[in-house]
């Protein structure tokens, strides 16, 4: 119990410290509004946009789970970290920053990813099938 | 726990999984990845900026530290994004109390919690557009980033230490808040944590490859490649930014202030021995690569301009201005063998944009204090 309070305490005093750095900086405010901007853009915009996927699927009859369920998490995964790439504005520094082709990358690990969930979606429903003429087979 | 207002049924959009136990096993790694990035990301403060009494007992071994820990620190952020995302899925629904508020204790332990999700959210997202180096927003990169990691990890100190008796009731599978939870959650759960993990898997693989350099061809999202760059290593800082041109660099020399002060031309600095050191220019941005240099060691320079075996050295670059134009190198740095100022990489004179005529090369050391464009070394 003690140590749980010198914890939370020893918490406090480390967020303090990094608040007194915060309010050094010019303009403190704006920061402030970048912060609350990203609790922002997640709880008003992604994800609700997550869950009406979801009840989306379920309205039309899928099941959002397993293969299913694991593609879209890792393609949004995936979409997240090559957003800025994709959307950056403006040039570069020089030739060697952001040298890929990010539109023609994304494509492909979509595709890659499309691939392998069918697969393995198809592979499961042969394996169910199989087993399921076996069970129904009478045994001797 | 799953969420049960007072009134009306839980709030869970029609989802499971919005549990204690899940909640518990994604915030184990990402309290982990958030301590990994945290202590990374401190170190390479301290490195960059060393205050006087530490600057000559910052170590120049192991000499791929650097690229290890920076490597680390941009691994251990962008693994933590599909975690977080993860994680705030599952508390969501947490969002949504009623009464929203029941005391001034619970007032305030959500008001720790929006500072824990902000800093959080803040760090990974100016974090990670940095890599890609965009800077939509009306402050200073650096410093920002510093002090909301600060307030970051006291934040989640704190939420551990409120929440810790329903973490040690969820720790493992067979902890009484786990089997108190629907068993038949027990494979969903398994299964969207797995879904999870290879989100964090998918991310890593598609950035890391910048700097484990095996891995390069599978970097589909990095804003670096190995593969590109002149002779062989990628650039931050062009000649043409430090407005450095053949033409300013005609009449080149080498100035050595100290004890016995002299300048040496490009042709003598080539006539003293050289040596050939393998070291990776590895970026606090991430990216890093290893590079063979061939050079003049910077210990030899020192001790010929009168150096004792404490000395430590000031470098100054040609380029006409930037926060780095002006480099400090603690003793340790500048007594290692392996430091070099280096006249040629991978076999060939160093290209401008690589530094020409001469640049330094250190062993465990952030990438901009690589100084390119060498015009003077000091004892200092």
């Amino acid at each position: 119990m003690a140590f749980r309070y010198a914890v939370g305490g020893f918490g406090l005093v480390v967020m303090a410290f990094g608040g007194f750095l915060l309010v050094r900086e010019p303009e403190p405010w704006r920061i402030a509004g970048w912060l609350a901007g990203g609790v922002l853009v997640h709880d008003a915009l992604v994800a609700p946009l997550v869950i009406a996927v979801a009840a989306l699927a379920a309205a039309a009859g899928l099941r959002l789970r397993g293969a299913a369920r694991a593609a879209l998490i890792v393609a949004g995964s995936l979409t997240v970290i090559a957003l800025p790439p994709l959307l950056r504005p403006g040039g570069v520094a020089n030739a060697t920053v952001l040298p890929l082709d990010y539109p023609r990358n994304w494509l492909l690990a979509m595709a890659v990813l499309a691939v392998l969930a069918a697969g393995y979606a198809g592979a499961r429903a042969c394996v169910r099938r199989v087993a399921r003429r076996r069970a129904a087979k009478p045994q001797g | 726990m799953p969420f049960t207002p007072p009134h009306g049924p839980p709030v869970t959009f029609g989802a499971r999984l919005h549990d204690a136990r899940t909640a518990t096993v994604i915030g184990r790694l990402l309290g982990l990845a958030v301590l990994v990035c945290f202590a990374t990301g401190v170190l390479s403060h301290y490195l960059q900026h060393p205050p006087p009494w530490l600057a000559d007992r910052l170590p120049s071994r192991p000499y791929w530290g650097y690229r290890l820990t920076q490597g680390l620190h941009v691994a251990s952020g962008i693994a933590a994004i599909p975690l977080l995302l993860a994680k705030l899925w599952t508390v969501y629904p947490r969002l949504f109390a009623r009464p929203p508020v029941r005391s001034v204790r619970h007032a305030l332990e959500r008001l720790s919690v929006a500072v824990l999700v902000a800093a959080g959210i803040f760090e990974l997202f100016t974090g990670l557009l940095n890599t890609f180096q965009w800077y939509p927003w009306p402050f200073s990169f650096v410093p920002v980033h510093y002090a909301v990691a600060w307030l970051l990890l006291g934040a989640m100190l704190l939420h551990v230490a409120v929440q810790w008796p329903r973490i040690r009731e969820h720790f493992t599978r067979r902890s009484p808040g786990t089997l108190a939870l629907p068993e038949a959650d027990g494979p969903d759960r398994r299964q969207l944590l797995a879904a999870v993990a290879a989100g964090v898997g998918a991310v890593t693989l598609a950035t890391v490859g910048q700097s484990v350099t095996v891995l390069g061809p599978a970097a589909l999202f990095a804003p670096r490649s190995p593969a590109h760059g002149p002779q062989g290593l990628p650039v931050n800082r062009t000649a043409a930014a430090a407005r450095v041109t053949e033409a300013s660099l005609a009449d080149w020399r080498l100035t050595l202030a100290g004890p016995r002060p002299y300048s040496l031309t490009l042709a003598e600095l080539r006539a003293l021995p050289q040596h050939e050191v393998t070291l990776p220019i590895a970026c606090v941005e991430g990216w890093s690569k290893s590079a063979r240099w061939t050079g003049v060691r910077v210990r030899d320079l020192l001790e010929r301009a009168g150096a004792g075996p404490d000395a430590r050295c000031r470098v100054v670059s040609m380029e006409a201005a930037g926060a780095y134009r002006v480099m400090e190198m603690g003793r340790l740095y500048a007594q290692d063998p392996l430091t070099l100022l280096a006249l040629r990489l991978n076999g060939e004179v160093l290209s401008l944009d690589h530094g020409y005529p001469a640049r330094i090369i250190a062993p465990n050391r952030p990438g901009v204090l690589q100084t390119k464009w060498v015009g003077r070394l000091e004892v200092v």
